[in-house]
């Protein structure tokens, strides 16, 4: 009950109160899916709680009505104990309650000041204040620790950094209690972990924060409260210690298995895919490949590692065509594709994951069946320029199936699916007509343990059926378990090239550029926190 | 190894992939539109009685009078009906080319010169037999509106040239171009005000029920209506119109055929606004005249916002607008009411129309905007 800080809690009035905030027998349906049934939830003040559970479980729909989005069919939200029903935001912001949902609402065209006091700018005469919002904001960032550049435009800022300033507006609007859909799940290990210290140091400034996570390293090493919900119910509650990482995997999917982790490899056949001495250019025409070279083989995975902004973004886009070579060639099958369109490409055999779901993976304003059909391939389902409702209809069905998606109707939009499913959907669209070549950016993003298993599998069979795989992952036990050679890229080159079997901290050395870790890295076993003064992502560093 | 963990199949009842029988279809969208379309009604019949009350009017009485006009008596109904013609036309144009998230004005210009074109080819259609002394001026009508998109087309697809603006020039450039041929080498001598001459009597399109006004010109409407229907649900143009209208960076991703999309639909709704405005010349004004569209084109965009592009809201919105004029038109013949009164309501709908689809996108151009005054 009494966490450690408790005590400084300002402004929470009489120390006393036991549950900041919570729920009592939260339910919430939509349609034929329960996406709550009866939950329970009681946050301490002061601490930092956990919720954890598979996807479509129900924690962004239990965050979304905490922070009065959305209401339940019956049940309460508890708030100081007491009981209230919270019918809009609005009354939730009243509350010093803050929400930072699982898909980022950075304004990309304003500076990260502008993002930061946008809707409550202090004002004189009658004016935005800008000198007195600069100094607010960084005192701001001063107070937790963390080292923002306020006057940069947020689209050239690495994600991470938009990720604490929204979480800083947050605070700026005084929230006290600060809401957190999946924080980490797009931020690089390193960049996870600044963003865990800055949920730290918020706490012991007397903050009380809620996180969604699928990282339980994470969840066990920061969560003073875990919450564990499976299939919409409240399983338990766990304090910080009393658990490990496994027993947490176990409390999260129940009964049912999970699927060992295990490491196979492929069986290589002929070669697919060459990549020629490629070198790109970003969006402000800085060099982010430099004459890149290697190979993928039919029946292969070839794992790309590198820290967050060496390079990896920009040869996936290149490879799939979205950005273009400045120089070099790639080609499939023998044929040069270097030059032709995404369209092209694709017909020729190219898959695409992206790592960027919500905007390139999904329509999310489009049914689910759109999104399984969507690929130059629907013209296979086509007769004459017209679609077969029928053919349709099991194509769906096919690529939802294949992928074990957890939704209610194929007419529903995608954005009604939980994170961990749109995510399934992406992986089933494109692994379901034997591509080529299949182009895998962060496929386990955002994605459960169950599932995760579960999409390396795909993965697998993918490989298993011919095709040849580029596969980008900042997990690098996800590139050790998947890969049979790992290519690892620094500053826009090839650092070197690995066999799957290669170690952690063989793979660590290479990231960070140092050629022969024996000799200079001696105790390196530290790749996943390299970064600091490394070139943040490619929409990034933090000054223009 | 490949024993998939039988991770949670589908939730509980059977999917229903991707069609629900059609009549709750249609009822779910119904309600959909009505949704959306009703505030910017309500609030116009609102605006409406508060500037009725301000004039000395009883709203109700006003309100039922309308009503009566626009439905009241089997001619009354072929009235309105009449109305609604060139704006289902306009509308079904608009939607076509929003569905793809392109946002053409264009359309009331190739209404213009697709009328222009179906009367002057239809006074020339004197000796021909019955259905090619139609078709002709209709297809010449239709090629005619398609030419005044082309251009804004090819700079949207081939290099991102705001549609926006070069619609509105291209509206400009038709009405003056009208304006000079009509007086230059087609008026009608003997008339005041510049007019073509009258088309030929085959080359009519019949009126459904003579001696209302009503041709066989809705028909062709609601018949493209259908087609509009059916052709964004079960085409492969039409299934990329909408993903490129809603997604515009995943159907890059997707290699979907986004510029041939593009392309098509600024065209499209060109060539659609084209037959509207030769349909229009052919079933009711019979000739091309000066103010030949009352601005159907931008009539046609607020239905099509109103109705977010769903066929059967098209439809209503159609029928609403079409009402509005018929009966405002005969109104005041029985009750003494400021004439602007209809002006007002229309404008209020349309302007809530827009405001409530367009309020997103402006907010996000000020925010853009706003960005160049950073500190
Ligand atoms: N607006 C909605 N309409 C229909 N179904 C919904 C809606 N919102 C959520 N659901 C369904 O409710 C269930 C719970 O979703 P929720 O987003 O809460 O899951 P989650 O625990 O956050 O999962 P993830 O880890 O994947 O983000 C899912 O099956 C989802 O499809
Ligand atoms: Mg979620």
């Amino acid at each position: 009950m009494s966490s450690t800080s408790t005590a400084s809690v300002p402004g929470s009035g009489p120390a006393a109160i036991r549950c900041r905030i919570g729920a009592r027998g939260v339910s919430r349906s939509f349609g034929p899916v329960r996406a709550n049934v009866d939950v329970t939830l009681s946050v301490r003040p002061g601490t930092v709680h956990a919720v954890v559970g598979e996807n479509g479980a129900g924690k962004s729909t239990l965050m979304r009505i905490l922070y009065g989005l959305d209401q339940p069919d019956s049940g309460h939200v508890v708030i100081d104990d007491e009981e209230i029903a919270l019918t809009s935001p609005r009354a939730a912001i009243a509350r010093r309650i803050g929400l930072v949902q699982q898909e980022l609402a950075i304004i990309p065209e304003l500076s990260l000041l502008e993002n930061l006091v946008l809707g409550e700018e202090p004002v004189r005469f009658g004016r935005i204040d800008w000198a007195t919002a600069l100094r607010r904001a960084e005192e701001l960032s001063a107070s937790v620790g963390v080292d923002i550049d306020w006057k940069a435009g947020a689209a050239l800022t690495s994600i991470a950094i938009q990720q604490q300033v929204e979480i800083l507006r947050l605070v700026y609007r005084g929230a006290d209690v600060l809401i957190l859909d999946e924080p980490t799940a797009v931020l690089a290990p390193a960049q996870a972990e600044e963003l865990l210290r800055l949920l730290s140091s918020l706490r012991d400034a007397g903050r009380t924060v809620i996180f969604i996570s699928h990282k339980l390293d994470e969840v066990v090493g920061v969560a003073d409260h875990i919450t564990v919900l499976r299939s919409g119910r409240t399983i338990t509650e766990i304090a910080r210690g009393e658990i490990d990482r496994e027993g947490l995997a176990a409390l999260i999917v129940g009964d049912s298995e999970v699927a060992e982790r295990s490491v196979s490899r492929g069986d290589p056949g002929e070669t697919v895919l060459v990549v020629e001495g490629v070198s790109a250019k970003d969006d402000r025409a800085v060099l982010r490949l430099d004459d890149v070279s290697f190979e993928v083989r039919s029946g292969e995975i070839l794992g790309v590692a590198a820290v967050a902004g060496n390079g990896q973004e920009e040869l996936a886009e290149v490879l799939i065509g979205i950005r273009g070579a400045a120089s070099g060639d790639i080609r499939l099958d023998g044929a040069s594709i270097g030059r032709a369109s995404i369209r092209k490409r694709r017909l020729a055999g190219l898959g695409y994951v992206s790592a960027d779901r919500k905007h390139e993976g999904l329509a999310l304003g489009l049914s689910l069946a759109d999104n399984s059909i969507a690929t130059p391939a629907l013209h296979g389902l086509a007769r004459g320029g017209w679609l077969g409702p029928r053919r349709v209809a099991e194509r769906v069905k096919e690529v939802l199936d294949r992928a074990a998606v957890r939704y209610g109707s194929s007419s529903d939009p995608a954005s009604s699916l939980s994170g961990g499913n749109q995510q399934r959907v992406v992986l089933g669209r494109e692994t379901i007509g034997n591509p080529r070549v299949l182009v895998a950016s962060q496929p386990t993003r955002g994605v459960d343990v169950r599932g995760i298993g579960y999409i390396h599998e795909l993965l697998r069979r993918a490989r298993d059926e011919g095709a040849a795989i580029v596969l980008f992952s900042e997990e690098l036990d996800e590139l050790r378990e998947l890969s049979d050679r790992i290519v690892v890229l620094h500053r826009g080159q090839v650092a070197g090239m690995l066999p799957g079997e290669a170690s952690r901290s063989e793979i660590g050395a290479l990231m960070l550029g140092n050629h022969s870790p024996e000799d200079d890295n001696p105790d390196a076993d530290v790749p996943d926190d390299p970064t600091p003064g490394h070139p943040r992502s490619p929409r990034g560093g933090e000054t223009v | 190894m490949t024993s998939a963990p039988t991770q949670s199949a589908p939730v509980e009842p059977d999917p229903t992939p991707a069609g629900d029988p059609p009549l709750q279809r249609i009822l779910i969208a119904t309600g959909r539109v009505a949704r959306h379309a009703g505030l910017p009604v309500v609030i116009a019949l609102l605006v409406g009685a508060v500037v009725l009350l301000a004039t000395g009017n009883d709203p109700i009485a006003v309100y039922g009078r309308l009503a009566t006009e626009a439905f009241g008596t089997p001619s009354r109904i072929n009235a309105t009906l009449a109305a609604t013609t060139p704006i289902l036309f306009t509308a079904i144009a608009a939607a076509f080319a929003y569905r793809a998230g392109v946002f053409t004005v264009g359309v009331e210009g190739s209404f213009v010169l697709g009328g222009l074109t179906a009367a002057v080819i239809g006074a020339n259609m004197g000796g021909f037999p019955p259905v090619v002394a139609v078709i002709l001026p209709l297809l010449g009508a239709t090629l005619a509106g398609g030419l005044v998109a082309a251009v804004p087309a090819v700079l949207r697809a081939v290099w991102s040239v705001d549609e926006v603006v070069t619609t509105l020039m291209f509206n400009f450039i038709v009405a003056g171009l009208a304006g000079w041929a009509v007086q230059s080498f087609f008026q009608e001598r003997g008339q005041a005000n510049s007019a073509t001459a009258y088309v030929a009597e085959n080359a009519e399109l019949p009126a459904l029920a003579p001696p209302g006004q009503t041709s066989w010109a809705l028909i062709i409407g609601l018949l493209l209506l259908i087609g509009y229907a059916v052709w964004m649900r079960r085409s492969t143009l039409g299934f990329e119109f909408r993903a490129v209208g809603s997604a515009p960076r995943f159907s890059t991703a997707q290699g979907l055929r986004v510029r041939t999309v593009l392309l098509t639909a600024l065209l499209g709704a060109g060539l659609i606004g084209g037959l509207g405005g030769g349909s229009h010349a052919l079933g009711i004004v019979h000739r091309y005249s000066e103010g030949f569209s009352a601005s159907f084109g931008f009539t046609g965009i607020a239905i099509a916002l109103l109705a977010r592009f769903n066929p059967i809201g098209i439809l209503v919105g159609a029928i609403l607008f079409g009402a509005l004029n018929a009966a405002g038109a005969t109104v005041q013949l029985f009750i003494n009411l400021p004439v602007q009164l209809i002006d007002i309501l229309e404008g209020t709908v349309m302007i809530f129309a827009v405001a409530v689809f367009a309020f997103p996108r402006l907010s996000k151009r000020w925010a853009a905007r706003s960005e160049r005054r950073r500190p």
